[in-house]
């Protein structure tokens, strides 16, 4: 059963990859071919969303249920996180290189990205600092749930707030309407399907390989 | 009502205790006037030509704060746990009840801050306001945020092992949207107008820092 999802998840996202390059078509008023980075960097972008927000519900659980692999689960989550985060900041980059003509210029989009950043980066910086387990797991849950209550701010008012963005509409718009090819959009949905069971593929074997190494760590203290 | 008397009770110690050595006083106080006079000292005799004054000078302004805030306020928990009074203060008040002293001191404190700094700072610098009124409710409404802020990660950072280093890696996160809303409301103050659009976020941001941290500061207090 695991094998057959593993295996279908390798398919899907290899369907993604060849249905952004040789079936979707190309979005107008975009330079050349520089749309279909689109096809990687929305679903990594939403990726990155759903990792923090996963991360921020297993925090929840862990400070109400107090089991450690809750919060081993949201350490990966965010662990991962950063990483759609860091591959949707580059490829955002990329494309505004192309688009804008500069790889930086702190469109309204990008500094909520690097802000979330700066965030988990920070996140990961605390469970250093900690060193007794329980405390660390507790102090880095809380700080995970401040996430969750800041991120829509992130995500949604602070680019609000500077009116001159030049990012393109979000696939759904504020008229509440999509814009989009039919076919670039079934590619860019199933990409965001993908990218999210990707996610939570890695955050399986993340969490294992976490749980291994405390145990690994806990004999050897003892022996 | 005991809640109520307790939280005032904590706000009565740290001002004693504050007024008794006048270490957070000091420290801000003469970091804020430093800082100042060495930024008014490096832009030279000219300053910030006219047509960049509205845009540059309250970044300048805010960033001073932040800092000022950044050395001063993290003092009230490591304090508590290095003159080992933390444990009895777990014991004589309700968690919430510390936060909201807690919170109240710093915010006290910040304000405190601002009527000295800003006078100094729009006297040196050479900068008209528009409209004054707006400023100071910006100021008061900036200070709350930052204190909030301030008073959880303070709390999150006394412990942990680096807590020097600690406490403006996990809060500049945090305060970096409050930090650009502030920086958008005072530009347009000194210009002479009030977004109300931004300062409703602003008010959101306060709340839902406060919110939070009435809600997480019980788990971070409590082992």
């Amino acid at each position: 059963m695991k094998t057959l999802l593993r295996w279908s998840l390798w398919l899907w996202i290899s369907l993604c990859i060849c249905g952004a390059f040789l079936y979707a078509p190309l979005a107008e008023g975009f330079v050349g071919q520089s749309s279909r980075i689109l096809f990687f960097h929305v679903p990594m972008a939403w990726g990155a969303f759903v990792a923090f927000i996963t991360a921020g519900v297993y925090a929840i659980l862990y400070l109400k249920r107090r089991r450690p692999e809750d919060d081993r689960r949201s350490e990966a989550a965010v662990q991962i996180g950063l990483l759609f985060c860091v591959l949707a900041t580059i490829t955002g980059a990329l494309w505004a290189r192309v688009m804008w003509g500069a790889y930086w210029n702190w469109d309204p989009r990008q500094a909520s990205i690097v802000i979330v950043l700066v965030f988990y980066a920070a996140y990961l910086v605390l469970r250093d600092a900690v060193e007794d387990p329980e405390t660390e797991a507790r102090l880095a849950s809380v700080y995970a749930v401040l996430g969750l209550i800041v991120a829509p701010f992130f995500f949604f008012v602070l680019p609000r707030i500077v009116q001159f963005t030049l990012h393109p509409d979000s696939v759904i718009n504020d008229r509440g309407s999509v814009d989009m090819e039919s076919r670039m959009l079934q590619v860019l949905l199933a990409g965001a399907i993908g990218f999210t069971a990707l996610f939570f593929w890695i955050l399986r074997l993340q969490t294992r390989l976490a749980a291994l190494e405390g145990r690994r760590r806990h004999r050897g203290l003892l022996s | 009502m005991i809640w109520l008397r307790q939280a005032l009770a904590v706000l009565a110690k740290d001002w004693r205790t504050e007024l008794r050595t006048r270490h957070a006083l000091h420290t801000i106080a003469l970091f804020a006037v430093t800082t100042l006079v060495t930024v008014s000292l490096a832009l030279g005799p000219a300053g910030v030509s006219s047509a960049e004054r509205t845009t540059t000078l309250p970044v300048i302004l805010w960033i001073i704060l932040l800092f000022a805030a950044a050395a001063g306020l993290p003092r009230s928990f490591v304090a508590e746990e290095e003159g080992h009074t933390a444990d009895a203060l777990r014991l004589s008040a309700l968690p919430s009840a510390i936060f909201a002293g807690k919170a109240a001191f710093s915010i006290g404190l910040l304000w405190g801050l601002e009527l000295l700094l800003t006078p100094l700072f729009l006297a040196m610098m050479d900068l008209p306001v528009g409209a004054p009124a707006a400023l100071v409710l910006i100021l008061l409404l900036g200070a709350l945020g930052l204190a909030v802020a301030s008073v959880l990660v303070a709390a999150m950072v006394a412990q942990a092992r680096s807590r020097g280093a600690l406490f403006p890696v996990l809060a500049f996160p945090l305060l970096l949207p409050l930090l650009m809303m502030a920086v958008e409301l005072t530009r347009g103050a000194v210009v002479g107008g009030l977004d109300l659009n931004v300062l409703q976020q602003l008010v959101l941001y306060d709340a839902s820092l406060t919110v939070g941290g009435l809600m997480l500061f019980p788990v971070i207090w409590n082992p």
